[in-house]
């Protein structure tokens, strides 16, 4: 009798012992950020700011080993337009212009022997480059010169490339509309675009139709300035689509192998045809020294000699502990998982050193469709501002390390982002005024947009909300979803995957739900234009492929957006912006929750240097100790 | 059995028609991303996803994307480019398939020298504890899920980050340099895929020998003399056996198919299952087409060799 109760109870016992055990683990929705100590005006902790030089006895040598989830977006610089791709990039090829770790207003002379000049009216820009950069083999006796760099961006218009910014950071370039129509009646061939001039092989000339310089020299900071040698590329440019990204030829420290190198950047085969052999999609991508860089013509130091980007890391915590634990490693693409970033923060098993934290450039914020109802009426997006808990939707990513409550447009370190009120909300935005919501003044809005009871009340409080079906998007949503209920909404939520939540929902204005909860936009370049041109501006509302989310279209802002990228002067572009940005949130289009940190980790061995531009860690920078 | 085998390869050819029509049809029918947007990036204008779509052939009607399809499939062994990388997907799949192959083949050999003998021993020692503790395992190993698994065997035991660091740990296959070391690569991985089904084909085994040993002829063997092991082996294993011998054709199958997703996305193996991943993220058609394709062919294959080695195994099947 005994024994058999004993084996009822034994199994019930384990299983209460298992839920102890589960119960006892922490979550991460509590606001623990870990780290004490001064913020600055980046919200971070003193002790997670990312170095961004390279400690005096950098050592030369070693392999870096670079873990990834995902993969880069394309290997043409032509096509490139991802961050984690511009890590490398920036590594295997020179731009016009760059971004030394440290830079986070202007760009740093690359292949450009210095700053560029700018005629008085501002419609001339001119660059000097430096005569005596080679390419990588197979070109390796071929020196750059500005032809290269014309025919590069001018390759950028073809189908076949599909460069996602070029027409839009250089549309006041002249002939540039010549140049995108040629290309697309010419699908195979690139056009030539009037106004960039190349009077010899070291001066390029970029003529402007209007003031818009200051987006044209941000553009050409992006790999689309790499040089591609017309004669070279012109077969590859000629298939649909391109088939340059396999042959890419590199000017940067380093190249990513191909047929012609060896693993120590030895040229093996004279006769090679540069076809990459390094770049194994979806699993590693393989960096060695490029024999023909040197080291007297460029701003990077280069130390270490490989540099290996493992692909595949799907589990953020194992990976993320096998670059803590290891050797020679850093992350790539995914920030480390809260239960990580916790255990580093408080220090014991793991230095604090070992992880760091920089500003991503991005935002994350919730779009309401001000075309439909309810969200067209101003008072009722206000109302949803004010009732929001937004220390709640940032905690959904993992708390405060992961970034401060996003507050206006201008993210951190982007120019206007201070005068725009800096970590606060611009002054007299009352629906700003708290970040864990004040459902009172929801109640106000809602009353003045004609809900007695301050609360949505009828058949337009039916709302669709179309968002990620995986977390942290599925939480950032479902948090969400939860506030817009208190506030009396009833609605309707579809959570799927990611890209088709963007291309056939939330891109599409004629398909978009009334609430897009997981979108946001992160910077193309150092500058405060490229957050208001597409995401606020009425005219950039594309049937499909809109990225203008809350389909805001104002046409008094829109005006103010039109003059702002004409001012030039470094001060009155800060000023400027600063003020479209309060004038843009008076207009309550979208719910700012986070500007995002990117979130960093290391191995003890490694002397991490932080690129500001990219958020990323700089390969020609960093070191192993 | 010549007329037979030509039937099932004729059926064969027409299950995989089949299965890429389907493919195609729930590709279109079901919400997907849109490659062409994908593939031009957030801030392209109309005119350029456009082109996209044209380059890719995204806007010609379906039927005539489907029959271009299947004649570059069955008369040139074409399957098409990847949207992302224009990389023919036959040389995606070849180059994937070894790491899939390999985490197969070794996971299957420790299975079955798991299950085999636990599954036989279970049966002739019904009820002894031998049986109830392996029969509470097999349950314990089936109910764990693969990835928590495969979590806990690296925390466990993976040289990067385990508390016992004596296996290779995550990624180790791709950055290991021989095949040994590339089979060293894999010993976790192989325990874990095999431990849930070795589970499954003792269980299945144990019960297959059980009715089978309840059997006439194995009690007329029995009264005849013959020695027990000369019983269980020769006649009744022989017997038991065909159940895991299908299970095994289908299992094989489908993990070349891609259904190890869960071990290589764990344990960071680059092989066919991690890139059916990355291409239904990304909305990569041809890709997916390709991947589904191999499958079915390697499920169709199996299948036959398995139905085949029912005739030797088993005197009572004859093909007509």
């Amino acid at each position: 009798m005994r024994l058999r109760w004993l084996r009822l109870l034994a199994p019930l016992a384990a299983v209460l012992a298992f839920a102890f055990v589960l119960t006892s683990c922490g979550d991460s929705s509590d606001d623990e950020s870990g780290g004490t100590g001064a913020t600055g005006s980046t919200g971070i902790p003193e002790e997670f700011q990312a170095p961004t030089a390279a400690p005096d006895d950098a050592k030369s040598g070693g392999d870096l080993v670079v873990l990834n989830e995902g993969d880069i977006d394309y290997m043409d610089p032509g096509a490139a337009y991802y961050q984690v791709t511009y890590m490398l990039d920036f590594a295997v090829f020179r731009s016009l212009v760059s971004w030394a770790p440290d830079a986070d207003t202007d760009p740093t002379p690359d292949l450009a022997t210095g700053e560029p000049e700018l005629s008085d009216d501002g419609k001339t820009i001119t660059y000097t480059i430096r005569d005596d950069v080679k390419y990588a083999p197979p070109l390796q006796d071929r020196t750059v010169t500005t032809a290269d760099i014309k025919y590069a961006i001018e390759r950028s218009l073809l189908p076949g490339v599909a460069n996602g910014y070029t027409s839009t950071y250089l549309s006041g370039v002249t002939g540039m509309d010549e140049a995108i129509k040629a290309a697309e009646k010419n699908t195979t061939e690139a056009p030539d675009i009037s106004g960039i001039e190349t009077p010899d092989d070291t001066t390029i000339v970029f003529n402007l139709d209007d003031t818009s310089a200051a987006g044209v020299m941000g553009a050409l900071s992006l790999p689309v300035s790499a040089p591609v040698p017309e004669d070279y590329a012109k077969k590859y440019d000629a298939e649909e689509p391109s088939s340059y990204g396999e042959y890419a030829v590199f000017t940067g420290p380093y190249m990513v192998q191909n047929d012609c190198v060896d693993e120590s950047g030895k040229v093996t085969d004279e006769n090679c045809s540069g076809k990459i052999t390094g770049y194994q999609p979806g699993e590693e991508i393989k960096l060695v020294r490029n024999p023909s860089w040197d080291a007297d013509t460029d701003f990077r130091p280069a130390y270490v000699d490989t540099i290996t980007f493992q692909e595949g890391f799907a589990d953020p915590t194992s990976a993320s502990k096998k670059i803590l634990d290891g050797s020679s490693q850093v992350t790539g693409d995914f920030p480390p998982s809260p239960t990580v970033v916790k255990e580093v923060a408080s220090g014991g098993k793991y230095d604090p050193s070992q992880m760091v934290v920089t500003p991503s450039g991005g935002e994350r914020y919730i779009s309401l469709n001000t075309q439909e109802p309810p969200f067209d009426d101003i008072n009722v997006r206000k109302a949803v501002i004010a009732n929001s808990d937004r220390v709640a939707l940032r905690n959904t990513r993992g708390g405060e390390l992961f970034g401060p409550v996003m507050n206006h447009v201008i993210p951190p370190l982007i120019a206007g982002f201070e005068e725009a009120g800096g970590l606060n909300p611009p002054e007299g935005l009352d629906f700003l005024a708290s970040d864990t919501g004040d459902p009172d003044l929801a109640a106000e809005y809602m009353k003045k947009a004609g809900f007695k009871s301050g609360k949505c009340e009828g058949s337009e409080c039916n709302i669709t909300m179309v968002g990620d079906d995986a977390p942290p998007g599925r939480d950032t949503a479902t948090v969400f979803q939860d506030q817009l209920e208190q506030l009396g909404f009833k609605v309707q939520f579809q959570p799927v995957e990611h890209s088709l939540m963007y291309t056939k929902f939330c891109s599409i204005p004629s398909q978009e739900p009334d609430v897009c909860p997981n979108v946001g936009w992160i910077k193309d370049f150092n500058d405060p234009q490229a957050f208001f041109d597409i995401p606020f501006y009425g005219p950039a509302i594309n049937p499909s492929n809109n990225s203008n989310w809350p389909q805001l279209d104002d046409p008094k802002l829109n005006k103010a957006i039109e003059q702002a990228k004409l001012v030039t002067d470094p001060n009155e572009r800060a000023q400027t912006y600063a003020e479209l940005d309060k004038q843009t949130m008076e207009l309550a289009p979208v719910v700012p929750w986070v500007w995002d940190n990117d979130i960093l980790v290391r191995s003890d061995d490694v002397a991490q240097v932080t690129n500001l531009f990219n958020g990323l860690t700089d390969l020609s920078f960093t070191s192993i100790k | 059995m010549a007329r037979y085998i030509v039937r099932r390869v004729l059926w064969g050819v027409a299950l995989l028609v089949i299965v890429t029509a389907v493919v195609f049809i729930l590709f279109y029918v079901l919400p997907t991303a849109d490659p062409a947007k994908l593939r031009a990036g957030r801030t392209a204008n109309p005119q350029l996803v456009q082109q996209i779509r044209e380059q890719l052939h995204l806007d010609d009607p379906i039927y005539v994307q489907f029959w271009n399809y299947l004649k570059g499939v069955f008369f040139h062994f074409d399957f098409g480019e990847s949207y992302l990388s224009q990389a023919p997907v036959k040389d995606i799949i070849f180059h994937r398939l070894p790491a899939t192959a390999l985490l197969v083949v070794g996971a299957v050999i420790l299975w079955l020298a798991i299950a085999i003998p636990v599954g036989i021993i279970s049966a002739v020692r019904r009820r002894s504890l031998m049986d109830r503790t392996t029969m509470v395992t097999s349950l314990a190993f089936i109910s764990a899920p693969v990835f928590w698994l495969g979590l806990v065997a690296l925390y466990l035991f993976a040289s990067d980050v385990g508390v016992i660091p004596i296996f290779p740990g995550q990624g180790s296959y791709t950055t290991a340099d021989s095949f040994l070391a590339k089979c060293g690569s894999m010993l976790l991985p192989w325990m874990v895929l095999a431990a849930a089904t070795a589970a499954i084909y003792a269980r299945y085994l144990r019960s297959s020998m059980i009715d089978t040993l309840a059997e006439d002829y194995i009690r007329t063997a029995r009264a005849k003399g013959l020695p027990e092991r000369q019983v269980i082996m020769k006649h009744a294993v022989r017997a038991a056996i065909t159940p895991i011998v299908t299970l095994l054709g289908l299992d094989i199958g489908l993990l070349l198919a891609g259904n190890a997703i869960l071990t290589e996305s764990v344990f960071v193996i680059p092989g066919v299952g991690q890139e059916i991943v990355l291409s239904i993220r990304r909305s990569d058609l041809p890709m997916i087409q390709g991947i589904v394709l191999f499958g079915a062919f390697f499920i169709v294959i199996f299948n036959l060799i398995v139905d085949i080695l029912y005739a030797f195994l088993d005197p009572r099947v004859r093909y007509q």
